[in-house]
């Protein structure tokens, strides 16, 4: 805990610009950074370096994974690896039955080293058919979702204003897409970000 | 009763089937909603608009037959035959394309659903009930106009709570109207997280590192007045991150700062901060 | 044609997990999520006339199935080239909707990548991108 709070003490105050001890200063000329990462991946063809499907087993700092096509994946989390379940979270929170994305780089024996893991990620178009107490229920593609409003943690945004909490002003019968976390093996998710039309 | 109720059914069919031809003959969305349905999977691209206008001209002629005098058996046994042919393709468009528009009673994308069905299974019954009508249904309706009235009135109130195509004209706004009176959606405070990331993200400071970034945000925190949120990031080679702080009473995209900061030694590489000028947005880079 | 600048989503297609299960392979029937593809709104006069991106004024070229674009994140200038294998998105439900990243901005959504292809250049998380999209 000490830790964690050292380093988030030291990160704060290193974005804060009261800097100490540091001994670099590299430029970051824009033409520079773009630059930095080139995708080569032929357009049409897999990424070696994405993998999606169910997680079959956590094992110390590894995900294995049954892809939706069948292949296995064995997806490395690292201290550096991002994981998103409804909101950034911990490697803690990952349960076997969850569905992922992961991007990373392929390792030579196979393994994918993950910079990012998004855990049971949906992104739904679909319309509002009604709504109750936190939550709206979804017509998606002729299916009904539930989603769950989670206070805290759900956002809105209106026709590309700034999000906010407050979603009373979602309307029933509209369209509005529905960035969530999936509730495994069932028609339910939670919400992360509704986005409204005007 | 049975008499009366037989003999309004080509009054009932008549109205639906017309109802429906309109859609698919004279409505400005007729194209997109042949493109929706599960024609284009049964006939094909190409085939799937004129077929929808064909059914639509099918179902206008026989519409128009059923109302108008005199009443033939014939009329009764096509409306059955095409009540069934409705009922076996939402059937199959359900099983087969469940993702396809019903383009049933209105050119919206209408998914096929148990009510959808519903409704092709009481066009059916309604068309076995005409052909059992003794005589035409402006003579039933004219012997007894209360009765007959009645019957038209709950059916048609059937067929419309049976078309999801109609929700927009009456259960929708009694679910708004619900929602009005209740707010179930109230009580939402608070800045969530998502408008910290947009405000980085509008901000130049992160245009300019955002080709560093290797991850999502991983971790995110709030201290005194202000909001962090670190990515990790890979600069000169090494693995690092980048941390953006957001004051919390700032709105501006100009007020977010980031510094890189070196996961190993802890040493901050890089940082830059927005400053607000009339003339646009400039980054400064802070000696570190 | 030269670049155009707009919106962005991301969908899934093929074999899925959750409410995605039931997508299929898109228009083209070869969408994977896995794969560098994107879905156009003007891949055939059928998807034409249900994206209407006319509506919103913006008048996109025909594109069919397996043609390469290429997308640039105006966020971050990473950039990704994929193949048409969908229909999408729904342009006329969000006309004058608009993303920024400084003083880059797209308006109308134009695009939707699949998930490998949105998150070589975009975190998913983030669900809406502005873009620019080009054919070289």
């Amino acid at each position: 805990m000490n830790q964690s709070l050292n380093r988030r003490r030291l990160l704060a105050t290193a974005a804060l610009g009261g800097l100490v001890g540091a001994t670099g200063l590299g430029s970051l000329a824009p033409e520079a950074a773009f630059a930095a990462e080139a995708v080569t991946v032929e357009p049409g063809a897999p990424d070696p370096n994405f993998a999606e499907g169910r997680i079959s087993k956590v094992s110390g700092n590894m995900l294995l994974v049954t892809g939706s096509d069948t292949v296995l994946h064995s997806i490395r989390i690292t201290n550096g690896t991002s994981i998103w379940k409804l909101h950034p979270t911990t490697f803690d929170q990952v349960a076997v039955g969850d569905g992922l994305y992961a991007r990373g780089v392929r390792l030579p024996d196979g393994t994918l080293a993950a910079d990012s893991v998004w855990v049971n990620i949906v992104n739904l178009h679909a319309h509002i058919a009604s709504v109750g107490r936190n939550m709206l229920h979804l017509d998606h593609k002729g299916q009904r979702i539930v989603a769950h409003v989670v206070p805290g943690r759900s956002a809105a945004v209106y026709n590309g204003t700034p999000a906010v909490s407050d979603m009373s002003l979602l309307r029933v019968g509209r369209h509005v897409q529905v960035l969530g976390a999936w509730h495994p093996d069932t028609n339910e998710i939670s919400i992360a970000t509704v986005y409204a039309a005007a | 009763m049975i008499e009366v109720l037989a003999a309004l059914q080509p009054l009932v069919l008549g109205a639906v089937l017309i109802w429906s031809a309109r859609v698919k003959l004279f409505s400005r969305r007729a194209a997109a909603a042949a493109n929706r349905s599960a024609l284009v999977r049964l006939l094909g691209q190409d085939r799937a608009l004129p077929a929808y206008r064909v059914l639509g001209g099918v179902e206008l002629t026989l519409g128009a037959l059923l109302l108008a005098p005199p009443a033939l058996r014939l009329e009764a046994i096509a409306a059955t035959g095409l009540a069934v042919g409705f009922l076996a393709y939402l059937t199959y468009a359900r099983r087969v394309a469940p993702t396809s528009s019903c383009g049933c009673l209105s050119a919206q994308p209408i998914p096929v659903s148990g009510r959808s069905l519903a409704r092709a299974g009481l066009l059916v019954a309604a068309g076995v009930l005409a052909g059992l009508a003794a005589g035409g249904w402006w003579t039933a309706l004219a012997a007894r106009p209360l009765a007959g009235a009645a019957v038209l009135l709950a059916e048609l109130a059937l067929v419309v709570a049976l078309s999801p195509e109609l929700d927009a004209a009456w259960l929708l706004p009694l679910r708004r109207l619900r929602a009005w009176l209740t707010r179930p959606l109230r009580g939402g405070s608070g800045v969530p997280l998502l408008a910290a990331v947009q405000q980085i993200q509008l901000s130049d400071a992160y245009r300019r590192v955002a080709p560093l970034l290797r991850s999502d945000v991983r971790e995110h925190w709030d201290d005194g007045d202000g909001r962090f949120v670190g990515h990790a990031a890979h600069y000169q080679g090494r693995p690092v991150t980048a941390v953006f702080a957001v004051p919390l009473a700032d709105p501006e995209p100009d007020a977010v700062r980031v510094a890189v900061v070196d996961d190993a030694t802890g040493e901050t590489l890089l940082s830059l901060a927005g400053t607000p000028r009339p003339a646009g947005p400039r980054l400064t880079v802070v000696p570190a | 044609m030269a670049a155009v600048t707009g919106e962005m989503s991301w969908f899934c297609c093929g074999s899925a997990w959750g409410p995605c299960g039931t997508t299929g392979g898109g228009a083209c029937g070869t969408c994977k999520s896995g794969n560098y593809q994107h879905a156009w709104p003007n891949a055939s006069d059928a998807c034409w006339s249900i994206t209407r991106p006319d509506t919103c004024g913006m008048s996109l070229s025909r594109r069919t199935c397996g043609f390469r674009h290429y997308t640039t994140n105006l966020c971050s200038g990473l950039r990704v080239g994929t193949t048409i294998a969908d229909c999408g998105p729904q342009t006329d439900l969000w006309c004058g909707e608009r993303s920024c990243c400084g003083s880059a901005c797209g308006t109308n959504r134009i695009i939707d990548l699949t998930p490998a292809a949105y998150s070589a250049i975009a975190s998913l998380s983030t669900g809406l991108r502005p873009v620019s999209v080009d054919i070289v």
